[in-house]
């Protein structure tokens, strides 16, 4: 079956299932392992101001804070496909703002890909057709957890000769080595500034004279392997690159890959999709027209990557409506009235006004996520029978009786 | 629901040479004869009207990856066009690629019922079918794109079968859930995964040493062994290149007789004649339209202003990048199955070649004879966004109006175009054909596209206005198997459409192959890969053709 939490979309998984209790089984992850256990019964009650309530109630109570809302936050949005078209059209209904848990990431690579544009490739091509992977900052096996046995197998169908992984300003760990035992991997530290070791690589490349001439050494060797590259795949972990610098990192490794493109191949792979993000994302454009980050307004919908990030906006919000349904995940500290459809095992700092426990997909119920790559999207199954009710059955019940009260 | 159209001129082709003033009877949402009328029908006074079937665009893009890439990079469009206030069009917004709810909803307003994506990646389609479930108001289908998957051509390198490649294609088809076999730059987007820069129809490919022409030619047998109703569409090798013209007709030789649909042709009508070396090869291909009819075009018109390039082909989009406007682009290999290159860009009036582009375009239209096999499109949004077909219309159906656009264009284009000295003006019928009748017809759908009994109730009315922009900008009144959901140019209810697929019978022994392929290559399981039933239009399934 399918894993829906990180976003590199293992579908290869077995588990065993024994009434409500599901354990995943090798090859998973540790993380998918985790986040896959469950033990017995999941009764958990909706809660209104913390005590429990008829899901009916709880709807109703969540309806009504909505329609008196004059500023909405759709924050966390982990839910799948289903899930977040049914909370776009509650936004639609009753305006707000739209923004994902995992968007930090997603937006250091997309202001890059929005402003300029990039070479992109996916997780097949990498297994395939990459004779050289550069991996920029830190591994990203502990967070995918199987990332290089899914794209540096052994046997790829088209790179020819042994397989290069050079990990730029980061060190493989103990699984990534592992995983990559039959590749040549060599490390190139970076001393200061990963953005401009890339920048510096990029003028290598180009044939023009860098302007500092420090650590130009190992990225000279660096420049020429990727130089003689057939098909180069830079990939990077977004939300794991330094917080100072990570925006200029995704821009210097496009314009490393543009050069590469002159004379050979070579594509980028940002890693991550963390709990449907990429799906979130991807609803939004076809839905809304633009993507997470916006505000969507009678007459006004506009979008804005700062001030309708999650933390800005929530500075002017009165309801945050808070789903995170595939890990327990709090939500952030926020001073107004919070709605959560959330796991049920989410651990609140203080309690939501509403709370309705929401079934997770791929194991309580089947739905779609979307991939790392943003093309492909994945099938999940129910492993279980669960009588928690998705996110699209609450915010599809929301909406209903929103829509009377809504201006 | 009953009701009648009563007094309209019904211009419907497919039945009737002429337009005749008569009533139309709805029953359930199908047509009846006259006579089954029993009186208790909502009568719909529509004289001074014209009446024809809903229109149909067999090739526009409007759902799936490269589509939202499009969105993404094209937020001022978006800011430019907001959504129009009003409950049902809520969030509805943008032009050179609207959302997938204003694309239902423009559409509708213009009195369209179907539109088909004609680029459907299959490792994409999936998201093609999630984003058609958020357009209302139209049936739809994709076009599935082989030509440069890795099975396939690896197949072909190992010589298999002409039944084996059926069986494939069969396969993937049925997979995706798509009701056609789309062609794009045969061996060229792979080929520029091996870091080829070019491809024409006879040079062999990096790796697997195939010439377009061969992709071409077993993908064409393996339509022709499934029956499918359509013909292979394609688009050919060399898209934007001027001199292209010689290879497109050599495509039509490639044919060798049997049925295929070349598309965009405008972009692939390029002479290089002239001091400035871009030259129309319109009338050279008209011509051998008229002489092959196994032949079928859709032309892809030019018009001006902003829009957005979005396009498999990446080899040809790779080398449009400079051209970009605004200067953004994306790029992408994709999955060993295809890929994709979205480039932005602004066609101007004062541009020679984008202006010249423009009369090859009308060239095309007023120099087939045959209106049966030419289709109108803009190749939305690669041309122009969708919403100028109305006066794209006009161009076509009134030669002062052409003539008088033509004074604005860049004067060199003059001299490089015969287009005023074409006196031709399309006919309402004609006009029926092209956007209805014929696009019906070429993909075996019998109860589409026309106004006879046992059609399905998909049905415009156009005030007969003298102005045939105005005239075709908003339907009076469109009807959706039978309900009201546009009057006066609004729409005034939602429903959901169709997903039209195409299920050809071949043999399943194939599958062991692909199941291998995707464990050992792809990463992803078979089973993952293959769309169920019950994932297309959130559950309803979708429309299988020629199964009612």
């Amino acid at each position: 079956m399918v894993c829906p939490f990180c976003g590199l979309g293992c579908d290869d998984l077995t588990v065993e299932i024994e009434g409500e209790a599901v354990t995943a089984l090798p090859p998973a992850c540790g993380n998918a392992a985790r986040l896959f256990a469950r033990g017995g019964s999941t009764e958990a009650a909706p809660l209104v101001n913390g005590a429990p309530v008829e899901l009916a109630s709880a709807v109703a109570a969540a309806a009504r804070m909505l329609a008196g809302s004059r500023a909405t936050l759709f924050a966390g949005l982990g839910a799948d496909v289903a899930g977040l078209r049914a909370l776009v059209a509650l936004a639609e209904t009753v305006g707000g703002v739209l923004d994902h848990d995992a968007s930090p990431g997603l937006f250091r690579a997309l202001s890059t890909a929005q402003r300029r544009g990039w070479i992109a490739t996916t997780i097949a091509e990498v297994r395939n057709r990459a004779d050289v992977v550069l991996v920029i900052g830190a591994d990203p096996t502990p967070t995918f957890g199987r990332a290089f046995e899914r794209l540096v197998p052994p046997r790829p169908a088209y790179a020819q000769g042994p397989r290069r992984v050079i990990f730029l300003g980061g060190e493989p760990g103990e699984t990534a080595r592992a995983q990559l035992a039959h590749a040549e991997v060599t490390v190139v530290p970076v001393a200061g500034s990963l953005a401009d070791a890339l920048v510096l690589l990029e003028a290598l490349l180009a044939g023009r004279r860098p302007v500092a001439d420090g650590a130009v050494g190992a990225l000279r060797s660096l420049a020429e392997i990727l130089g003689r590259a057939r098909y180069a795949a830079v990939i990077f972990e977004a939300a794991a690159l330094p917080e100072e610098e990570g925006d200029l990192v995704v821009e210097a490794a496009v314009a490393l890959v543009d050069t590469l493109n002159l004379k050979t191949r070579a594509g980028i792979l940002p890693l991550g999709g963390r709990d449907d993000v990429i799906g979130a994302n991807q609803v939004m454009l076809w839905r809304i027209g633009f993507p997470l980050r916006t505000a969507v307004r009678a007459g006004g919908t506009g979008h804005d990557p700062a001030a309708f990030a999650t933390g800005q906006a929530a500075h002017d919000t009165e309801v945050m409506v808070w789903t995170s349904a595939f890990r327990p995940v709090p939500p952030p500290a926020f001073a107004g009235r919070t709605i959560a459809l959330a796991h049920w095992q989410t651990p609140f700092a203080s309690p939501p006004e509403v709370f309705i426990p929401v079934a997770t997909p791929g194991i309580d119920h089947g739905g779609h996520v979307f991939r790392t790559d943003t093309v492909v999207s994945l099938p999940l199954k129910a492993l279980r029978r669960s009588s928690l009710p998705s996110v699209a059955d609450i915010a599809r019940a929301i909406t209903a009786q929103a829509h009377g009260r809504a201006r | 629901m009953k009701l009648r159209l009563k007094g309209g001129r019904v211009v419907d082709p497919a039945n009737s040479g002429t337009s005749l003033v008569r009533d139309i009877v709805v029953h359930d949402g199908r047509i009846v004869p006259e006579e089954a009328a029993d009186g208790t029908e909502d009568t719909y006074n529509v004289d001074g009207h014209v009446v024809m079937a809903g229109g149909i665009d067999l090739h526009s893009h409007i759902a799936g990856g490269k589509v939202n890439l499009a969105r993404m990079l094209m937020h001022e469009d978006r800011r430019a066009h907001p959504e129009p206030p009003g409950p049902l069009c809520g969030c509805g917004g943008g032009h050179a690629v609207p959302t997938a709810h204003a694309t239902g909803c423009r559409y509708a307003e213009m009195g369209y019922t179907a539109v088909f994506e004609p680029a459907v990646v299959a490792t994409n389609a999936r998201q093609m079918h999630l984003e058609m479930s958020d357009i209302p108001l139209l049936d739809t289908g994709g076009y599935l794109v082989l030509g440069n998957d890795d099975l396939l051509l690896e197949m072909l390198a190992e010589g298999a079968g002409r039944q084996a490649i059926r069986d494939y294609v069969g396969w993937m088809l049925e997979a995706t859930q798509c009701m056609a076999i789309k062609v794009v730059n045969p061996g060229g987007i792979n080929a520029f995964k091996f870091n080829g820069r070019r491809l024409d129809l006879d040079e062999a490919g990096p790796h697997y040493a195939l010439t377009p022409r061969r992709i071409l030619t077993a993908l064409i047998g393996a339509v022709t062994d499934l029956g499918l109703a359509h013909p292979i569409h394609l688009h050919g090798c060399n898209l934007g290149v001027p001199g292209n013209v010689e290879t497109t007709l050599d495509t039509i030789g490639a044919a060798e007789g049997l049925p295929l649909h070349l598309t965009h042709v405008q972009f692939h009508a390029y002479g290089t004649e002239g001091e400035r070396r871009f030259s129309s090869g319109a009338a050279r291909i008209a011509e051998a339209v008229n002489a092959n009819p196994n032949i079928s075009i859709d032309v892809g018109q030019v018009m001006f202003g902003q829009t957005v390039t979005a396009s498999a082909d990446l080899m040809s989009q790779y080398r449009n990048r400079g051209i970009a406007d605004p200067k953004r682009w994306i790029g992408m290999d994709i999955e060993c199955d295809s890929a994709c290159g979205v480039v932005p860009f602004r066609y101007r009036d004062k541009s020679f070649v984008n202006a010249l582009q423009w009369a090859i375009g009308l060239e095309l239209f007023l120099l087939v004879e045959d209106p049966w096999r030419i289709f109108l499109t803009t190749d939305h949004p690669n041309g122009a966004p969708f919403s100028t077909y109305p006066h794209l219309i006009r161009l076509l159906m009134d030669k002062a109006f052409r003539d008088a656009e033509m004074e604005k264009l860049h004067p060199a284009v003059r001299a490089h175009t015969n287009l005023a000295s074409i006196r031709r003006e399309y006919t309402l019928e004609e006009i029926a054909i092209i956007t209805r009748a014929a696009p019906a017809r070429i993909h075996g759908l019998s109860d589409r596209g026309h106004l006879g009994p046992g059609a399905v109730a998909d049905i415009v009315v156009y005030p007969d206005n003298g102005d045939r922009e105005a005239m075709f900008s908003r339907a009076r009144w469109l009807f959706k198997a039978g309900r009201p959901v546009v009057r006066d140019g609004e729409v005034i209810d939602l429903v959901e459409g169709q997903t039209i697929v195409a299920r050809p019978g071949f043999d399943r022994h194939i599958e062991g192959r692909i199941v291998r392929h995707f464990d050992e290559r792809i990463g992803l399981k078979a089973a993952h890969f293959r769309i169920a039933d019950e994932e297309i239009r959130d559950g309803a399934g979708p429309l299988i053709a020629g199964r009612g």
